[in-house]
């Protein structure tokens, strides 16, 4: 049961964020969303969500700082889903670096993120 | 008392005054229709850009942000942060601690987990040495960031630690309080990029008053007009500026000057003229005619570019003593600049350096405030000996009113037609009010601190920089 | 009120000529000053229009295609979402609203992929869309046919292509970028085939584009760069070597050896340059040979070479330039010899195990 598993998707492309919502939450999932890292950050603390999803170039905080904070600071085991464009190699190694479970480059398919999703949550 | 004065030798006087306003008058105008069209060609060549390739790709070239700090406690982590965060993909970002008295480095290396670290520097420019050391970050979300201790030298002397240390073939010279947009970088290198046959060897951008905006987390959120009658006048003075003057400039390749706020050099260029110079307050417009000079004596086709949209927002002086301090500097980094390099005024074997640009900053630009205060004793003078002809003398005031007001106002219009930023309600009334207020409110400060300046180049060695007192950004 | 008029009209006629001049141009630039501040007023008043315009039917065409993706169910096109399409069809005959549409389409296609990226793809063939972009194709101005090739570019429009080819040497530089991104972007390496008759220069920020448009596709299917890295136009040569080493082409050693002796510097020094990735070690001893008739750049690439491609052998004549007056070919040689070892981010520690060899003094330590 997919129910109330919850997902806060840091992503600055409002239009992205709105198709995500729709086609997560057709699956069941509640999506929490921000459009920059600190608004993530917040969203993360208040929430404690079961995923993080979040894209790697964001303004002001970057998503390799949102996962730096949720390992080292708040010290959480949420599985983080890093989204990247081509080119970004060494951004996704030092996300990895810093604790990111996984990747996906842009342009990725919905599909197939949400098929990551599911497992990731298993 | 009544003088007879000769009327030949009032007449004389007459149109030496009127013949430089017309003259003044006119490179305005033609400066402004230049600035104009080449505006509007950039606009259409820059409006399908793709700049988001540049931005990710590894084969695009490396930049070092070079930014000197002096006693900058208050805002230096927020400073660092926003440098940090922007989009472009290779770059680094170089903070050289020049000998400050407080606590700035301490700040950073608490804020971003900085250790001591052995560093390959190559001194090829002779500087201040090192204090406390080379520090680099333990945190991986940081290794852009490297950060220089070292004994104070001045803004110049930092600057050539950073060439030196720089390992990129491009480096970005800003201050460290300026806010950078997020694509400044990729549409900076731009002009180096699409260089074929003529070098681009340094590019500056246009800089904008931060003064009263919203910064929040180091972006900027809202563009607001600011309260202060004294920083609505310098706003006009940087639109007149930029958009009417420099781009001007740059299409007849006699840009003298990039602000030192933010410019982008060729890193090896610089390297090889020796860097900035340590012993003048106008480093920034000192080190683009040496390189320009260099690029003429080497008979190899350059450029110097300029990039009309926005990249950098700084913060102006907001009180009169601080302008003022301001503006002594500049003046005095113009004379010494151009006494440095007066081999090429009026020389033609460097071209439109030494023919155009050269003999219009001394005339216009260098000279001009000391020939309106001539100008104003010469009226004071002509009262006093009750030689004024009334009619001509009102109509000539009212006359460079009316256009002085007249040019501010087309500057507006232009600033509407490109950039359009300034779009809340009411703030096109405000500026307005300011053109109308400007020519007797604040330019007589303006000429107060050039008089000074010239006072102080001359008869008082000893005074340097001046003050800056910061006040923070993140503010309303 | 006549009389006042007929009074200033005879004190005119009877004022100097240079008065009269300066009532004139007086009177004129105050009509100007008002003529302008009316036009400011309208001007901003016309933009704040349509600035809320645009964020309204942003908003509105960025929800009316998630619902026309979100409705999707199936492979045809169900009645509600042809509703959608018949109204963004409609709306797309405005010019200010194409454009808007387009954007909006261009913000999600460029992020995902799959089929929500098909249906995008769909959506704009069955707006007709298409069609204005080919119309502007035939236009004069050369903004709008860059912008509509670029358009199409984006979108993969592959019927195009002839009409586009016909545009191949068009005057402007910017419409010629355009159409070489459209080639390479739709139809690969094989569009680089402009690259055979290419007579113009392709800029640094052309190649950039080009060959992170290329980058993007899997199994890259590299011509022969042979005729590329021989080509007379200098700027082909740097690209070419430029996708030796992106894409590893190591048949074409000889030709990188050849470009030693090009007439250009910089080509020189970029052949030099990817001899260690390409693991040409042919060059090494050829580079040696006449080592010292090469300029100073050329010098220090070379011995950044050699730092990934010298042998024990090489030792001995490293160790000479251990002091050279230059700083980068003292540190490649202090590298090659082990005397010290640099990271990536330049740090570096010192392994002394020679205490007859001086390490340079200015090598900045952090004790």
């Amino acid at each position: 049961m997919n129910f109330s598993k919850k997902i806060v998707l840091a992503e600055d492309n409002s239009i992205l964020s709105t198709l995500l919502k729709f086609k997560l939450e057709k699956e069941g999932y509640k999506l929490l969303i921000a459009s920059n890292g600190k608004e993530a950050v917040d969203l993360i603390e208040n929430n404690n969500p079961d995923m993080i999803l979040t894209d790697i170039m964001m303004p002001f905080i970057s998503g390799l700082e949102v996962i730096s904070h949720v390992r080292n600071k708040l010290e959480m085991t949420t599985p983080i889903v890093v989204f990247s464009s081509a080119g970004q190699e060494e951004m996704v190694l030092n996300a990895f670096n810093l604790g990111a479970t996984d990747f996906m480059s842009k342009p990725f398919s919905p599909n197939e993120l949400i098929i990551r999703i599911k497992r990731l949550l298993q | 008392m009544s003088l007879n004065l000769p009327s030949q030798l009032i007449q004389i006087f007459d149109f030496l005054f009127i013949g430089f306003a017309i003259a003044a008058i006119g490179s305005y105008i033609i400066l402004a229709i230049i600035s104009a069209i080449e505006t509007i060609n950039y606009m259409k060549k820059n409006s399908f850009v793709n700049y988001s390739e540049i931005l990710s790709s590894s084969i695009a070239p490396s930049i070092s942000i070079i930014a000197p700090a002096y006693n900058e406690t208050l805002n230096i982590v927020e400073n660092v942060r926003s440098l940090l965060s922007n989009h472009y993909a290779n770059y680094d970002v170089i903070i050289i601690n020049d000998g400050s008295k407080d606590d700035t480095l301490e700040k950073l290396i608490e804020a971003y987990d900085l250790v001591k670290v052995d560093y390959l520097i190559n001194n090829q420019i002779p500087t201040k040495p090192l204090r406390k050391g080379v520090f680099k970050s333990t945190n991986p979300a940081f290794d852009k960031l490297i950060v220089v201790d070292k004994e104070n030298g001045g803004k110049a002397d930092a600057l050539n630690f950073g060439l030196n240390i720089s390992t990129q073939r491009y480096t970005a010279c800003i201050d460290v309080d300026c806010l950078l947009q997020e694509d400044a970088l990729q549409k900076m290198i731009k002009p180096f990029l699409e260089a074929t046959d003529t070098q681009v060897i340094a590019a500056g951008g246009v800089i904008r008053i931060a003064n009263s905006c919203i910064i929040k987390d180091g972006k900027l959120l809202e563009i607001n007009l600011p309260k202060k009658r004294i920083v609505r006048a310098q706003i006009l003075e940087y639109l007149r500026a930029f958009l009417l003057g420099r781009m001007a400039w740059s299409k007849l390749n006699g840009l003298l000057v990039i602000s030192g706020a933010f410019g982008l050099f060729e890193k090896k260029i610089a390297l090889e003229i020796g860097g900035y110079d340590t012993k003048t307050v106008g480093e920034d417009m000192e080190i683009i005619v040496r390189m320009r000079r260099h690029m003429e004596e080497k008979k190899i086709k350059y450029r110097v570019a300029y990039i009309p949209d926005p990249l950098c927002w700084t913060e102006a002086p907001d009180n009169y003593k601080i302008f003022i301090s301001q503006r002594n500097r500049w003046t005095r980094g113009t004379i010494e600049t151009l006494r440095k390099h007066r081999k090429v005024g009026f020389n033609p074997k460097y071209h439109s350096l030494g023919m155009l640009s050269y003999p219009y900053w001394l005339i216009f630009e260098r000279l001009a405030p000391i020939i309106e205060v001539l100008g104003l004793f010469y009226f004071l003078f002509l009262i006093v000996t009750n030689n004024v002809n009334w009619e001509y003398a009102i109509f000539f005031i009212i006359i460079a009113y009316l256009f002085t007001v007249l040019f501010s106002i087309i500057t507006i219009i232009t600033e509407e037609l490109t950039y359009h930023q300034y779009r809340k309600k009411g703030m096109g009334m405000q500026l307005i009010k300011t053109a109308f207020s400007e020519p007797i409110l604040h330019h007589p400060f303006v000429l107060y601190a050039a008089l000074k300046g010239n006072f102080d180049y001359y008869f008082n060695k000893s005074i340097k920089w001046g003050e800056m007192t910061r006040k923070g950004m993140t503010n309303n | 009120m006549i009389e006042f008029f007929q009074n200033s009209i005879d004190t005119f006629n009877n004022t100097h000529h240079i008065i009269q001049l300066c009532i004139l141009l007086t009177l004129l630039l105050i009509a100007a000053i008002i003529f302008s501040l009316l036009y400011l007023k309208n001007l901003r008043d016309r933009l704040k229009i349509k600035g809320r315009i645009e964020s309204t039917y942003q908003k509105k065409y960025a929800s009316d295609l998630i619902e026309y993706l979100y409705s999707a169910d199936g492979e045809n096109i169900n009645p509600e979402q042809q509703k959608k399409v018949d109204y963004l069809t409609k709306c797309a005959q405005n010019p200010l609203k194409r454009k808007i549409i387009i954007k909006t389409f261009l913000k999600l296609r460029n992020e995902i992929s799959g089929e929500t990226a098909d249906a995008i793809q769909n959506l704009y063939y069955q707006t007709e869309l298409i069609k204005s972009a080919s119309a502007k194709l035939k236009g004069k101005k050369w903004d709008a046919i860059a912008r509509a090739i670029k358009e199409l570019t984006q979108f993969e429009i592959k019927e195009t292509h002839d009409e586009i080819i016909l545009l191949i040497n068009h005057p402007k530089k910017e419409v010629r970028n355009e159409i070489q991104k459209y080639l390479v972007k739709l139809f690969r390496f094989d569009g680089l085939e402009f690259l055979d008759v290419l007579e113009s220069q392709l800029s640094e920020w052309d190649q950039i584009q080009l060959l992170e448009i290329l980058n993007k596709f899997d199994n890259p299917h590299i011509p022969n760069l042979g005729k590329w890295l021989a080509s007379e136009n200098k700027s082909v040569v740097s690209f070419a070597i430029k996708l030796a080493k992106l894409y590893n082409q190591f048949n074409v050693k000889d030709d990188i050896i050849n470009l030693f002796e090009h007439h250009d510097p910089e080509i020189r020094i970029q052949a030099i340059s990817v001899v260690s990735h390409l693991g040409i070690y042919e060059a090494v001893s050829i580079l040696k040979n006449n080592l010292f008739n090469r300029n100073l750049d050329e010098q220090i690439a070379f011995f950044k070479m050699m730092e990934d491609m010298s042998t024990p052998d090489e030792m001995d004549f490293i160790r000479e330039f251990v002091n050279h007056e230059n700083f980068y070919i003292r540190i490649s040689a202090m590298k090659i010899l082990n005397l010290i070892t640099v990271d990536t981010d330049n740090t570096f520690r010192i392994n002394i195990n020679d205490t007859e060899l001086i390490i340079d003094n200015v090598l900045t330590k952090a004790s």
